[in-house]
């Protein structure tokens, strides 16, 4: 269980979010943030800062945007969990769907 | 300022669960340390949302997050407990007949068993991207004593209530403040952003700290405007960073707990694989555990009686009631 970024993040990346979250597991990619779902402590804080209402509790998430649930996991699958965002930086690539989506 | 103590039960975090266990374990008669990285008790309650209110305390319909770390405090003050605040727990080694807990500032608390309710981890101060060779030169987390910052000019980075707090508090010390956030809103209570308003605080928005300067303390401050073209220098040798807290659990992982994720694995009496080491709230981890604040009220009072025959052998694990024993 997890928060999830969504579409409205896509070339936005303001990261306010990343700001509120206690165990830095939000991600930055090269368009878009990504949640770490296992490193997600669900305590909410990320949802109501977002100036674009990206974030949604997967539980929550709009049917249109429910692809966004797996999007943010996979984009962990070759980073692993790496215990804190900041450790790595910048991540500079996508998911494919969101390399691939229009702007 | 390091101690060295020698208690029945060391706690291991002074959040909710912690405090309550506090209470409990001078409840059952013991003698209780009680360590927490954070400068004030009550754990995420406290560090994260204070002013909030919470509905689902047993008993208590609403209650603001502060309020319940008071009576929590309150209720834990008849253990006579010692604190050990402000000192990070780095080691834990078991022995035959104790744990010995070691903090960042080297205190030691000998103990008879261990319970580990450290939430999500170890609190941080949330590091400034720029300028971090300063801590200690200029660069701070905290501010405990205003005075200490008397006549400087003083930068405060970030946007919540810690940052605009203390900007307004530093005022009747400092040369001059300058407040920096990278977004045009602050996250603070609307009552201190109108008080922020009214002050002699600069406010510098969509700012963030771009250098610091200064040999061997700090001297000025570079302040660059997000997505702009604004660049200021400010004269500084106070840059107070209030960017909130990150939580991080390595010290614990090093303690060969068995842990699933960022949690640790306790049995159905709380206690983890470590022998006399126990755990209850957020940080424990079982089939079925939900993450409440009034299920780890629960496991913290489990823990605690099913660590008193550890503790002393004439105590058993069932309690009593605590109605008889006024």
């Amino acid at each position: 269980m997890a928060y999830v970024v969504t579409d409205e993040c896509v070339d936005v990346q303001d990261r306010s979010c990343v700001e509120e979250c206690p165990v830095d597991c939000i991600y930055e990619g090269d368009r878009m943030m990504y949640v770490n779902p296992d490193e997600c402590v669900d305590c909410g804080r990320c949802e109501p800062v977002c100036p674009v209402t990206s974030i949604y509790h997967i539980e929550d998430l709009p049917t249109a945007k429910a692809h966004f649930g797996p999007i943010n996991a996979e984009f962990f699958v070759e980073i692993g969990n790496p215990g804190g965002a900041r450790k790595i930086g910048r991540v500079g690539r996508d998911h494919p769907a969101v390399t691939e989506s229009a702007t | 300022m390091a101690q060295q103590i020698e208690v029945d039960l060391a706690v291991i975090g002074a959040g909710p669960a912690g405090l309550y266990a506090t209470y409990y374990a001078g409840f059952r008669g013991m003698s209780v340390a009680v360590v927490d990285s954070l400068p004030e008790p009550g754990g995420q309650i406290a560090a994260l949302y204070p002013e909030k209110d919470i509905f689902d305390i047993a008993g208590l319909p609403a209650v603001k997050g502060q309020q319940l770390v008071d009576a929590l405090l309150t209720q834990a003050a008849t253990a006579k407990p010692t604190f050990l605040l402000g000192e990070s727990a780095v080691d834990l080694t078991t022995g035959e007949d104790h744990v010995l807990v070691g903090t960042d500032v080297g205190s030691q608390v000998r103990a008879k068993a261990v319970l580990l309710t450290a939430g999500i981890g170890t609190f941080t101060p949330r590091e400034l991207p720029v300028g971090t060779e300063y801590l200690g030169r200029g660069l701070r987390y905290f501010v405990p004593r205003l005075e200490e910052l008397a006549g400087q000019d003083v930068v405060v980075v970030g946007g919540g209530d810690s940052a605009v707090d203390w900007a307004l508090a530093l005022e009747p010390y400092a040369a001059s403040i300058t407040l920096v956030h990278r977004r045009p809103q602050f996250r603070a209570h609307e009552h201190s952003v109108a008080q922020l308003e009214r002050s002699s605080v600069r406010i510098r928005t969509p700012y963030e700290v771009s250098a610091v300067t200064g040999d061997p303390t700090l001297t000025s401050v570079t302040i660059s405007e997000v997505r702009g073209e604004g660049r200021e220098e400010l004269p500084a040798q106070a840059v107070v960073a209030a960017l909130g807290f990150i939580a991080d659990l390595s010290a614990m992982e090093r303690w060969g707990l068995q842990m699933r994720r960022r949690y640790i694995e306790v049995d159905r009496s709380m206690q983890t694989n470590l022998p006399r080491v126990f755990a209850a709230g957020d940080i424990t981890d079982y089939e079925g555990k939900v993450r409440l604040i009034s299920v780890g009220f629960g496991e913290a009072a489990s823990a605690v009686n099913n660590l008193a025959p550890l503790v002393n052998p004439a105590l058993g694990t069932v309690p009593g009631h605590s109605s008889d024993s006024v």
